[in-house]
This record gives structure tokens, C-alpha cells and sequence, in this order.
């Protein structure tokens, strides 16, 4: 070859790498760029900032969802270890066709996709009544751990001599003797690159985590998902800066520190090797009686008086669930949803028991149909009488007689629009839902993506009532989403808070709760727009929020009390402070800023809404026709 | 005797396998099998013709395959490259091209939301520049995109590592004897690879078939695969009947794919790691 040509070709080559390079890393780069931002805004840079740092470690969330983390990798990585290698063993001295059985078990769960392997764990706990926690993920880790540990001891195994073995048992050695002197250290290697897959395996598991997991325990996979299905933080920027550098200091210091400890043992005899093994027992003594120390302290103050709370996604203020404890010594265990749909069969299928549960209005009363609601015991819940007369009246559309549930929030669902994108686009501010079908908004509309508020702006816009159930009309309602799918941007639930804030979107869908939050994070901000709610022409969704007590509550008495301080005035306006939903709560109004009292976009005029209807529960036959003509929508 | 006393130490192992694989598996099979009601029906199997599950599915495939075979496309000129230059395996050039992968699935993913949304780190710099926007966040293309940044090094590890075993001596060889660059890539470097090819395709191909994160993350909400119908089916559509069932189908699928590829993998030899 020409030494020009080869002089291009080396060129091109380290272009590649460069490229393929710049690929992998950037955005990495971005991320750790944005976690020393100063401003919330992912295009604007503010100062140099430590402030995301602070909270991330602050955050007891992140905080208890790392140890979770940590403690289930090493504790499934052990077992699955310690499983894997004796099967292996056992697996190489069987006959052929056991053998073969065994290995095309052991494939079962690297053939399966996560996603099945997850399900198909989730539906095993519950048909054996197993309660899904910290227990049955570490379960489901083993599990899928073992696999690999044997995959990786095997080969290993096969290349040791049987009749090394047998010299040993010769010369006078026990079973065991000879197993730990002379085959151990042979499959050794296997044994621990076995232990540090499944060790990896299980820190960068999510799906099968998500399907496994129960009541307020997250790892770091499921505290990531639900964090950024509600908006992306700056602090999960610096979670990632840390993580990245972390395993890049592991990674540099366990692959090209100079003494490898398998080099070193493989060229030197001598006093090393009875060395290193004392300490690998005593570090892997060590490390169990740790672990072992740790969890006994978890599990051994795990309270014998709790309270097993359901709720949406930052819809309290934690200074009040630490007012509860400390006030009654309750320990609350604190675990959150996203859609009413999501909640129902969890609740449905009894694998974890809460205590109390904030669903909505056609929830609530669909729970109370299937019978998966306690009454509340009045006497418990004297504070109720702060609750205004009216919601408990709109309450009875669902929940007749006021048996089950305590109104905690209520609200319309409106537009959000960004006004000053409108005018760049030429489109007045809307009016009613209808507006949302100009085709001038394309690609800036953000719709909500649960069924029955997608649906009710398409019922609404067409006059007919949000409760229908006529087939006709639904089909109808459903044309006119999939007419409406090429201008959505996104279908979002939480995230269009985040969205709408980050100028992303003109209009969105949103509940009329997240206002006040909306306009004082945009003076935060300084945002060169500013954000508008509408509350359409044609009606819209009146919903309320309330707690209840499902069947199989086990602290029946200290869901009462939870109720019952929520209703508290002061604990109800504080709360209000914090999440800015409306309170039905007529003491805690009185007691807040007129400034809020008379902002009619958080507190509407309740005569205005002649036209708004409460969700009802609409039957299993009804809701599998919304459910089946939602997914022809989204799979358009 | 002895030989028996070695099995036994199978024996904890093998009752775990059934009571955490095998078990699992039947209930999906019972799930899927029946209605509500629990009597035999193969409806929630059938389900997967109805027009919305038939595209989800043919969705995922369509896109599982496009973004398996970038990787190919982005991975085997890279491994050649890492082979040429002779680093060892445990190198640190080896190891950079991998180190993302230690890196959480899922702030992986969300790292491209943000570079990809309308106002976020791309179009802010392209903007910058007064070029025009790139659209692609909430479109196949973004989800793809996805696929590719996270399933990459699972293409590159296996591809390199069986490319790194090629004797020189066989390339001098096909030298020696007038085979110039490119049919000594065709016909001697690329027939020995396919090992590592294969578990590529394989370690690539299955998980980007079953996504859901993905999808969710980047399609914003409006493009459904299989993954997100059998999840929303299990948490929030709660039919779990018929997410067993779609489920069955998917397992089938990847079973086909697995068949396929194993028939070229006579040898076995495509090991990842």
C-alpha cells in the first residue's frame, strides 16, 4: 500500500472512532454539563451550581432507592452464586439426558424477554398470595442471576480433570477437602466473573423490577421511571454524574490496577495464594455478616404500628406526613401512583395491602361496586365537618350516601396555553376544547394520556355528556382523537407540567390543581411567556379526589386517623400550600391569603360550571369499549 | 456413589428453577388461556390478529430489526478498526467503547430526551447556528435512535471479541495468496465472525423487540410496540388475560428468531462475554 493511501486510511479509521466516540459520550456530557445548571431550563444556562448535588443527597427517595439498589444486587449476586455454582457442579456429573434437561431450563430465562419473565414472576406472587416487595424482587434477581453464574462456571468446570480430584480423595483428602483445595481454585475465576454478571445484572435491572416491586420500595431503575415520567429534574442530571463517575473509578481501578489478583496468582506460588484466600473468606465473611447486620436492622424496625399510604405523584406536602407520625407514632409507608387505571388492580389483586388510598371520583365508586372499599367509620373522622357541604353533595354521584370517601381535592380540567406561542402562530387563545382541533397547532398540542380525559375533550367537544356510553357516540369521539393525532406532540400525564414550562408545547390539557404552581415557578424562572388557563365553553370534567379505605386494610383505625388529620384545617391549608389542588376544606379557606381565596382559575366559580359533570363508573363492558378504542387511537 | 452425591448439589438449584421459572411460566399459560371468568378460551391468543395488536407487533419487529441492523452497520467497522490496531482485550480503548453500558438504562434513555426535544440541547444549538430544527422526539425515528445508543455495545462485545481470535497468520495467508482488502473482509474475516455476529444480533435484537422504556420515553406516548400493550394491559388496562396471551405470542416470536439464528450458529461459538 501507498503510505498516502495508508496515511487516509488511519485517518479515516480514527475519524470513526472519534465519531462512534462523540456518539457514546455526548450525551453523557450533556447530562453532567446540565447538573451544575443553576436554571431549571434544559436550553438556557444559568449559573454554575452544587444546589442539585445537595438535594439529590438530601433526598431520602434517592437515598433509600440506592441502598435498595446496592443491598439487592450484592444479597441476589451471593445467593445466585453460591446456587449456580453448586448446580453447576452437580449439572457436570449427571448423564446426558438429565443434563441437557437441566441446561435447557437454565435457558429459559436468557431466551425470555424481560418483560414476560417479569409478568410471568408478578402473576406466581400473586397466585400464591405472596405480598410484592423487597423479598419478591430480590426473588426475581436470584432468579435470573442464577442462569448466568452457571453459564459461567461450566466451562470452567469442564476444563478441570476429574482425576485431580480423585488424586486428592487418593492421597487421603476428604470430599470437601478436595473440593476446596484442588477444584475450587481451578473454577474460581468462573465463580467470580459468574458473581460480578449477576452482580451488574441485577444493579441495571429495571423492567423485571417494575413489574415485581410493591409498596414504597424503589430501586434506582424504578425511582428513575417514575421520576422522569413526571418531568425530568436537574437532580436526576447529577444522580447521573454521580453514577457515571462512580463506575468509571470502579471500572479504571478494577481492570487496570497492577496487581490483578488472577495474574498474580496464575505466575507466583508460594505463602500468596493461602493468603489471598484467607482474605477473600474473611471479605466475603465480612460482607454477609454486613448485610445480614443491616437488614436485621431494617427488618427488626420495621413498625408494628403502620400505615400503608396510596397516593398520586406529589400530591402532599412531606412536612405533613412527618406532623402525622410524630404526633400519633404512626410509621407511614408511603407509595405512589400515576393513573386511576394503574392503582385499580393493584388494589384489585390484594398483593399489597394499603391502608388508605386517594383515587378519583368513577374510581372510587367502580371500587365500591366490586366491593373493594371498608366503610369509614365516622366517629374516627370527626374533623370531616370542615369538609363544604357541596363536595360532600357531588361526592354522592359516586359514592352514594357518603359511605366510603373523604373529598381531599378537587378541580376542573382545562387548557394551558402559552400565549405568547399563539401569537407566533397566529392563533387566537382557545375558547373551548373544540380549538384544539386547528390544524395551525400541529405539533403543539399535549393531550392527556389516560382514557377517560382523553375522551372527555372529544365527548365535550362534540356535546355530548362525559359519561356516555353509547357506542355510537364513542366511535365518534374516537374519529375525532385520531383526526387530533397528527397535531399532538405528545400524550403526557404529569409531564406536561414540565413541557408547558420548558416552552415546549402551546396548549396542553391539564388539571386546573397545577396552576398556581405553574405561574410561581414561571416568575421563578422568568420566563419570557407567560401561561393561561381556559376553562372551555362546552363544559368539562368536575373531579374530586378523595381517600378511602379499601377492604383488606390491615390499620384500619390508623387510616381513620390519617383521614382525620388531612381534615385538620391547618394540616389541610398547609397542604394546600404545598400541592395548590383546590381544598374542599371550608375552614382551611377561610384561613388562607385572599389572594388565593379569589383566584378564580384555582377556585372556580362553581355556579359557572352548569355544563361540567362528575366521572361515573361505567361498567367492565363499557370500560373495555373505551379501553379497546383509546388503543386504536394510540396505535395509529 | 460419589457421582450421586454430586448431583445432589443440583438438587436446590432445580427446585428453584421450578418454583421461579417453570411455575411462572405455566401461570402465564393459564392467564393466557382463559377469561375472566377462568374457563378455556383462545381469544386472548387470537387477539393478536385485531388490527391494533397486528401493528403494534409488526411496529416493533419493523423497528427491533432496523435498529439491529445500524448496530451491525456501526459495530463491525468498529471492531475491525479495535482488532487492527491490537489492542488487548482488556485495553483501555476496548473498555471506553463499552464503559456506557455500566451506565443506568434508563438515564441513558432520558440523557436523549433532553438533547432531542423541540427546545432542548440540539435544537437550542442548532438554533444557535440558524439551522433549521430537527424534529424527531415522539416519532419511530427517535425511538429508534434510543434502541441504537443503548443496544450498541451488546453488538460491539461480541463482534470484537471473536474478531480479536482471527489468527493474523490467516490474513496474511489470504495475502499472500492475492486476496486484496475487500475479499479478504468477504470471504475471510466476515465467515469467521459470524459467531460473534449472531449473539450480537441476538443481545440486540430480542430486548429492543420486547421495549417498552424506550418507547414510553422517547415516542412520547403516541407510539404503541407490543411491550407497551402487554405492560398497559398488566397495569393499567388490568385485562391481565389477555396481556398473558399477547405475551405467549411474543414468546413465540422470539423463539422463531432464536431457532433461525441458532441453525447458523452451528459451532456455538458465539459467546458475549
Amino acid at each position: 500500500m501507498k503510505p498516502l493511501q495508508k496515511k487516509l486510511k488511519k485517518f479515516f479509521e480514527n475519524f470513526y472512532l472519534v465519531l462512534v466516540l462523540v456518539f457514546l459520550y455526548a450525551p453523557i456530557a450533556v447530562m453532567m454539563v446540565l447538573s451544575f445548571n443553576s436554571s431549571k431550563s434544559r436550553s438556557h444556562w444559568g449559573d454554575f451550581t452544587l444546589r442539585w448535588y445537595g438535594q439529590m443527597f438530601e433526598s431520602t427517595a434517592i437515598m433509600d432507592a440506592l441502598y435498595n439498589t446496592l443491598l439487592i444486587a450484592l444479597l441476589s449476586a451471593l445467593i445466585a452464586t453460591v446456587l449456580g455454582t453448586a448446580a453447576a457442579i452437580g449439572i457436570s456429573s449427571m448423564k446426558k439426558l438429565p443434563k441437557s434437561i437441566c441446561m435447557g431450563i437454565n435457558n429459559i430465562p436468557m431466551l425470555n424477554s424481560d418483560i414476560v419473565t417479569g409478568i410471568s414472576l408478578m402473576l406466581m406472587f400473586i397466585a400464591f398470595g405472596i405480598s410484592l416487595g423487597f423479598k419478591t424482587i430480590l426473588l426475581a434477581h436470584i432468579s435470573f442471576n442464577v442462569p448466568y453464574v452457571i453459564l459461567s462456571v461450566m466451562p470452567k468446570l469442564k476444563q478441570t480433570s476429574r482425576y485431580t480430584y480423585e488424586a486428592a480423595m487418593d492421597l487421603g483428602a476428604g470430599p470437601a477437602e478436595a473440593f476446596f483445595r484442588v477444584v475450587f481454585p481451578d473454577i474460581l475465576p468462573g465463580v467470580l466473573s459468574g458473581f460480578l454478571m449477576a452482580f451488574t445484572m441485577s444493579l441495571d435491572d429495571f423492567i423485571i423490577t417494575h413489574f415485581t416491586r410493591g409498596a414504597g420500595i424503589n430501586t434506582l431503575s424504578t425511582l428513575i421511571y417514575s421520576e422522569v415520567r413526571r418531568g425530568i429534574q436537574p437532580t436526576m442530571y447529577a444522580l447521573s454524574t454521580v453514577i457515571f463517575v462512580t463506575v468509571l473509578a470502579l471500572l479504571l481501578i478494577t481492570n487496570f490496577s497492577p496487581s490483578r489478583p488472577a495474574a498474580a496468582q496464575a505466575k507466583k506460588a508460594g505463602p500468596g495464594p493461602a493468603f489471598q484466600k484467607g482474605l477473600l473468606v474473611f471479605v466475603s465473611f465480612a460482607v454477609v455478616a454486613g448485610i445480614s447486620y443491616t437488614s436485621f436492622l431494617k427488618f427488626s424496625s420495621s413498625h408494628s404500628n403502620e400505615l400503608y399510604v396510596y397516593n398520586w405523584g406529589e400530591y402532599i406536602d412531606e412536612d405533613v406526613i412527618r406532623q402525622f407520625e410524630e404526633e400519633t407514632g404512626i410509621h407511614v409507608v408511603y407509595d405512589l401512583f400515576e393513573t386511576n387505571e394503574e392503582m385499580y388492580p393493584v388494589i384489585e389483586a390484594g398483593a399489597i395491602q394499603y391502608d388508605v388510598v386517594c383515587p378519583s371520583d368513577y374510581m372510587i365508586q367502580r371500587m365500591a361496586e366490586n366491593g373493594l372499599l371498608a366503610e369509614i367509620s365516622w366517629d374516627n373522622v370527626p374533623n370531616v365537618s370542615n369538609i363544604d357541604p357541596t363536595y360532600m353533595e357531588w361526592s354522592e354521584a359516586f359514592d352514594p350516601g357518603n359511605l366510603y370517601s373523604v373529598p381531599y381535592c378537587w378541580g376542573t380540567v382545562g387548557i394551558l396555553c402559552n400565549a405568547e406561542r399563539l401569537e407566533e402562530l397566529g392563533v387566537p387563545i382557545p375558547t373551548k376544547w373544540a380549538d384544539l382541533w386547528d390544524p395551525r397547532l400541529s405539533g403543539e398540542i399535549l393531550m392527556q394520556d389516560s382514557v377517560r380525559d382523553a375522551f372527555m375533550v372529544a365527548l365535550k367537544s362534540l356535546g355530548y355528556s362525559l359519561n356516555s356510553v353509547d357506542p355510537a357516540e364513542l366511535n365518534e369521539a374516537k374519529d375525532l382523537l385520531l383526526a387530533q393525532k397528527p397535531l399532538v406532540q405528545a400524550y403526557v400525564v404529569d409531564q406536561v407540567r414540565d413541557k408547558m414550562l420548558n416552552g415546549e408545547a402551546a396548549v396542553g390539557v391539564i388539571y386546573s390543581g397545577e396552576l398556581l404552581y405553574l405561574q410561581e415557578e414561571a416568575e421563578a424562572l422568568n420566563l419570557d411567556y407567560h401561561l393561561q388557563y381556559v376553562l372551555p365553553e362546552e363544559g368539562t370534567n368536575l373531579w374530586i379526589d378523595s381517600w378511602v379505605i379499601p377492604w383488606n386494610a390491615r390499620n384500619k383505625e390508623n387510616a381513620e386517623a390519617w383521614i382525620n388529620f388531612l381534615c385538620r384545617p391547618d394540616i389541610a391549608k398547609k397542604n394546600f400550600e404545598y400541592i395548590t389542588y383546590a381544598t374542599p376544606n371550608k375552614a382551611a379557606f377561610e384561613l388562607l391569603d385572599p389572594e388565593y381565596q379569589n383566584n378564580r382559575d384555582v377556585f372556580p366559580d362553581t355556579n359557572g360550571l352548569d355544563n361540567s359533570e362528575v366521572y361515573r363508573y361505567l361498567g367492565a363492558e363499557a370500560d373495555d369499549l373505551y379501553n379497546t378504542l383509546w388503543k386504536e387511537v394510540k396505535s395509529r | 456413589m460419589n457421582r450421586k452425591k454430586k448431583e445432589l448439589l443440583a438438587f436446590p438449584y432445580i427446585i428453584w428453577m421450578a418454583g421461579f421459572t417453570i411455575i411462572p411460566l405455566l401461570m402465564i399459560f393459564y392467564y393466557g388461556l382463559t377469561d375472566r371468568s377462568g374457563s378455556f378460551t383462545l381469544e386472548n391468543i387470537m387477539a393478536i390478529a385485531s388490527p391494533e395488536h397486528a401493528k403494534a407487533l409488526a411496529l416493533s419487529l419493523v423497528l427491533a430489526a432496523v435498529s439491529t441492523l445500524i448496530c451491525l452497520i456501526l459495530a463491525y467497522p468498529l471492531a475491525l478498526i479495535l482488532r487492527s490496531r491490537h489492542i488487548g482485550q482488556g485495553s483501555f480503548i476496548v473498555f471506553v467503547f463499552i464503559l456506557p453500558m455500566w451506565m443506568n438504562f434508563l438515564l441513558r434513555t432520558m440523557a436523549w430526551q433532553t438533547l432531542l426535544e423541540k427546545n432542548g440541547v440540539i435544537n437550542s444549538i442548532l438554533s444557535f447556528f440558524h439551522l433549521p430544527q430537527l424534529s424527531i422526539i415522539n416519532t419511530p425515528a427517535a425511538i429508534i435512535l434510543g434502541m441504537v445508543y443503548n443496544f450498541l455495545p451488546f453488538m460491539v462485545l461480541p463482534v470484537y471479541n471473536v474478531l480479536a481470535k482471527i489468527d493474523d497468520s490467516i490474513i496474511n495467508a489470504a495475502r499472500d495468496l492475492g486476496a486484496d482488502g475487500v475479499q479478504t473482509l468477504v470471504r475471510i474475516l466476515l465467515p469467521l465472525s459470524v459467531p460473534g455476529i449472531i449473539s450480537g444480533i441476538t443481545m440486540v435484537f430480542v430486548p429492543a423487540l420486547t421495549t417498552f422504556v424506550i418507547s414510553n420515553l422517547l415516542g412520547g406516548s403516541k407510539i404503541l410496540l407490543i411491550g407497551n400493550v402487554i405492560e398497559q394491559e398488566f397495569t393499567k388496562g388490568s385485562n391481565w388475560n389477555l396481556g398473558a396471551g399477547l405475551s405467549i405470542v411474543l414468546m413465540v416470536f422470539i423463539l422463531i428468531s432464536m431457532t433461525l439464528i441458532a441453525k447458523y450458529d452451528k459451532n456455538g461459538e458465539g459467546t458475549a462475554f
